[in-house]
């Protein structure tokens, strides 16, 4: 097996960085943790995927190719906080380009070094325990792109175990959508919000106080449509929770 | 016809189709999850008949050519219909030229597509549904909502009042005594149909079988009984071969209901060949494409290959929060919501495509693994060509534009998250007010069933760059 | 033949599709590559393969009798269908000389009028092959075996020899496929007639039988 990587680069996603900016500081951490060097590409913006995901492949396309060549220019394992962003640059974008014949390969370079958090914490760097300690009952929520897009279910998993005096308690139909979808969530409010509230239904009965996720997406539509109930129930990215407690 | 953002209003809060589909669709999918793990080499099977579905889409035109001669030779009259009237009209004519009035239908969804029983009862034609969610569908006048399961919308009392009505039977919500209730009803019009029509599951071209399944039965009375028997088969139900029929039996009742295979089974290779027997004089197969070419031709060719388990409506988290009517049209559902714009025009239905979280539950489940968030995906392309919002066509022209360049996406990204953060209180907006900046109809439609949260005071780059600071 | 008016139909069908095809347009993702050409199924003995056939017939709430001889079965076939109306196949379409047994009993067969064969209590069938996989009763349609008998009334006895039970439906399509496609149908049947359609909840006999009973003979 080839040597376990040094530096990585942070393609922190713009909900991280425009509305969670502690999720990114959290991932920063925990691979400071870990002895990784974290580089973050200073003028990356966004996937493209919310204009991908409504139909404009164009538009998404300029986006895409912005984000693939400042990738380019950088070197080692690309780590992404984020199953749906990982999802849209490995599986979608050499859909995007799949006739641009000539950009292809640089596409295809980049996308090889794309992992998702957990997935580069547990299948590259082999570390599933980081020493992390929480006091709380959380619950796993898996997100699709995660789950059915990339099928990591094993990392995040083996990541909580791994936390001390943390509960993990299980959510009824977990491999269920929360009904986030992207612009879906706004152009749908009445069937997302449908969705969303047997999502927070399950929550709530499986009496966790926190719900632990790999997408802040989701996490954000969850978020808002607890803090309109009125709950208590903290949502948080699991960079925050293998984070607390960390020496 | 109402646009489907009302469809959905009038369901959304109907109760008693919420539990209803809520209770149907667990069962059917919990059924087709232990059926299914208990399938030896199930994930093989899989992709064999995949591979036979699009071994058969590949080289349609001469599959399509040797199955006519293969059910010619088998005694079958072969009629080819391009569009939904033309396959009516051949009905008709079968009908006419012979006298017939009455005919019995066994459960056919491409039936519904063509609206084939309007047109027979125009032509003076007496229909009868024989499958019994269908029957109830057609004594209420109503609409399938499942393509298995044709009332999954109601409940057994509305079935009981339904039944107590139209048949004059007095009114039970027992469900083995409305079961029993069609069983009579229904025995005379096996009887007394002189056409039964079917659709088909599968054609098998080496043999030029027509291969229908029920759990009823009623498919076999209506190609028993009735002197004569048409299938309505549209044109991409093709499998190669018998042992590529088997690999789809395996997998159809399983993702279908979960039952290893469906009650029966039958295989038609044409009329009755000796007097003795009960069976049809003859069989008509009625070949149609009503839009199915279009669709071919187009980046969703791949739809062509579903096999009408319906897997994909009972794993769906919209088709599970709204049921099959609020897609408006025969085929709800993610398979819906790709066929429906394809067979019928992408520009009347282009809210379908985009009625999906693309959560990809439905590729997971689909027995022959079609990958239905991408071609959502490629009808949401093609969607955009069609009338758009100006709006949302200059802020998505302003994303492409925005993402490419970091200096005027970080300059925009500070104007409006200070937009933001002065239109909050305490961190929250609950409802954007009306103004010219921000796209306040989408925005709202987030803010309609949940709080938005408010931009960081402080970007992810600018405290990386804060900390790097510190380091120097 | 082709109705005449509609061959245009079919000249526009395929020529669109060719159109599409020549003109490469055609987006369709290609199959897994080097998949196996065919299911290699389990080979089981004649007992291996009847305990699998029972153990389905069980879940499908079918009765199943096995019996040792033929004089057995014939006394099992007796004390099922003494008494009742019966629509048959043929005496010299069922085996284990059943013919014997008819003789007795108010028999109907299927060259007989429908409204008759209709108010028959039983209907009592031989059987082309079983399958162990899902306890499935393949009935070919062929001169003496009227499809009504496993269909009108609301009991359904087959008779099946313990040799032509099968693993599965494919290696019966493989073995004797040719035969069936020769045949104008064949019927497959699982269990009872069954409905979900009302709260999707099992209702059994429908329009079919709501009850079948095997007998399987040596």
């Amino acid at each position: 097996m080839s040597e376990k990587p040094q530096k990585i680069q942070l393609f922190h996603t713009c909900l991280v960085n425009e509305f969670y900016p502690e999720v990114g500081m959290a991932v920063v951490n925990v691979l400071e943790h870990l002895g990784i060097e974290v580089n973050v590409p200073l003028r990356q913006t966004c996937c493209g995927q919310p204009a991908y995901n409504t139909g404009f492949q164009k538009d998404a396309k300029k986006a895409a190719r912005y984000t693939v060549e400042l990738l380019s220019k950088t070197e080692g394992p690309i780590v992404i906080p984020s199953g749906s962003c990982t999802d849209m640059i490995i599986h979608q974008y050499p859909i995007l380009f799949r006739e641009d014949t000539d950009f292809l390969p640089e596409v295809t370079a980049v996308t090889k070094r794309c992992y998702e958090f957990t997935q580069f914490l547990v299948d590259v760097l082999g570390v599933s325990k980081l020493g992390a300690r929480l006091d709380a009952r959380a619950a796993y929520h898996q997100s699709c792109h995660l789950l059915r897009g990339l099928g990591i279910k094993k990392q995040p998993a083996s990541l909580l175990e791994n936390i001390e005096n943390l509960k993990i308690m299980t959510i009824e139909e977990k491999d269920e959508c929360c009904g986030f979808g992207g612009t879906f969530a706004a152009k749908h409010p009445d069937i997302s919000g449908s969705i969303m509230q047997k999502k927070i239904r399950n929550i709530e009965n499986s009496k966790a106080d926190m719900v632990v996720s790999c997408d802040m997406g989701c996490l954000m539509h969850l978020e808002g449509g607890l803090h309109r109930k009125g709950s208590t129930i903290k949502l948080r990215h699991i960079a925050q929770v293998l984070e607390a407690g960390l020496q | 016809m109402s646009t489907f953002s009302a469809r959905v209003k009038s369901v959304i809060n109907d109760n008693d189709l919420q539990i209803a589909l809520s209770k149907a669709t667990t069962k059917l999918s919990s059924g087709r999850e232990a059926s299914i793990a208990s399938l030896e080499n199930a994930d093989l099977i899989r992709d064999m008949a995949r591979r036979a579905k699009l071994n058969i889409l590949h080289n349609l035109d001469e599959n399509l050519l040797k199955f006519e001669h293969r059910l010619i030779d088998n005694g079958v009259n072969v009629h080819w219909a391009e569009k939904g009237t033309d396959a009516c009209e051949v009905v008709i004519k079968i009908a006419q030229k012979r006298g017939i009035k009455k005919v019995a239908k066994s459960k056919s969804m491409v039936s519904e597509e063509i609206h084939l029983n309007e047109a027979l009862i125009k032509a003076g034609l007496q229909v009868i549904e024989t499958d019994l969610g269908e029957y109830i569908v057609q004594l209420a006048d109503d609409r399938p909502s499942h393509i298995i399961a044709p009332i999954m919308h109601m409940t057994r009392h509305r079935v009981g009042e339904i039944m107590h009505r139209h048949l004059n039977v007095p009114y039970t919500d027992d469900i083995k005594e409305l079961a029993r209730y069609a069983r009579e009803k229904l025995r005379s019009e096996f009887l007394s149909a002189e056409i039964g029509i079917t659709g088909a599951n599968f054609g098998v071209v080496e043999t030029g079988t027509i291969c229908i399944v029920t759990n009823e039965g009623n498919a076999r009375m209506v190609t028993t009984l009735p002197k004569i028997h048409i299938v309505i088969m549209s044109l991409e139900k093709l499998v190669p071969t018998l042992a590529d029929l088997d690999l789809m039996l395996k997998i159809l009742a399983r993702s279908a209901t979960g039952q290893k295979l469906t009650s029966y089974t039958t295989l038609i290779h044409g009329p009755k060949v000796d007097e003795e027997n009960v069976g049809p004089e003859e069989v008509h197969v009625i070949l149609l494409d009503n839009g199915r070419t279009g669709i071919f031709g187009s980046e969703q060719a791949e739809i062509l290959g579903c096999i009408r388990c319906g897997a994909c409506l009972n794993i769906c988290p919209v088709y599970k929060n709204i049921g099959g009517h609020a897609y408006g049209d025969v085929y709800p559902g993610p398979i819906g919501s790709v066929l429906t714009p394809g067979l019928k025009g992408l520009l009347e239905w282009k809210d379908l495509p985009y009625a999906s979280s693309l959560c990809g539950a439905c590729k997971d489940v689909c027995p022959v693994r079609l990958d239905i968030p991408q071609m959502l995906l490629s009808l949401r392309k093609n969607a955009i060509k069609e009338k758009i919002p100006f709006g949302l066509k200059i802020g998505m022209k302003g994303f492409g534009i925005i993402t490419a360049y970091p200096g005027l996406y970080k300059f925009i990204r500070n104007i409006g998250s200070l937009f933001l953060r002065l239109i909050g209180r305490d961190g929250w907006i609950k409802r954007f007010p009306a103004n010219w900046l921000i796209p306040t109809d989408l925005l709202n439609g987030w803010t309609k069933v949940r709080d938005f949260k408010v931009p960081a005071r402080k970007s992810f780059q600018d405290m990386w760059i804060e900390r790097e600071k510190s380091y120097e | 033949m082709n109705s005449p008016g509609f061959t245009d139909s079919k000249s526009k069908i395929i020529s669109c599709i060719k159109k599409f095809r020549s003109a490469g347009s055609v987006i369709l993702p290609n199959a897994k590559p080097d998949l196996a050409e065919k299911i290699e199924y389990p080979s089981l003995n004649e007992e291996e393969l009847l305990s699998g056939f029972i153990e389905e017939l069980k879940a499908l709430e079918v009765d199943s009798y096995v019996e040792y001889s033929p004089e057995n079965v014939r006394e099992r076939l007796r004390s099922l269908i003494h008494g009742k109306s019966i629509l048959s196949w043929e005496p010299q379409s069922l085996p284990y000389d059943l013919g014997t047994i008819l003789e007795k009993e108010n028999v109907i067969y299927g060259r007989d009028e429908i409204t008759v064969q209709t108010k028959a209590e039983i209907g009592l069938t031989g059987c082309d092959a079983a399958i162990a996989e899902t306890g499935s009763l393949v009935l070919v349609q062929k001169k003496g075996q009227p499809k009504t008998a496993s269909l009108l009334p609301f009991v359904h006895v087959a008779v099946v020899k313990k040799s032509e039970i099968y693993f599965s439906m494919g290696e019966f399509f493989v073995k004797d496929g040719k035969e069936a496609a020769g045949s104008p149908c064949v019927n497959i049947i699982t269990g009872p007639s069954r409905t979900a359609d009302i709260e999707q909840t099992l209702t059994i006999g429908v329009h079919g039988p709501g009850k079948v009973i095997v007998v399987i003979g040596p």
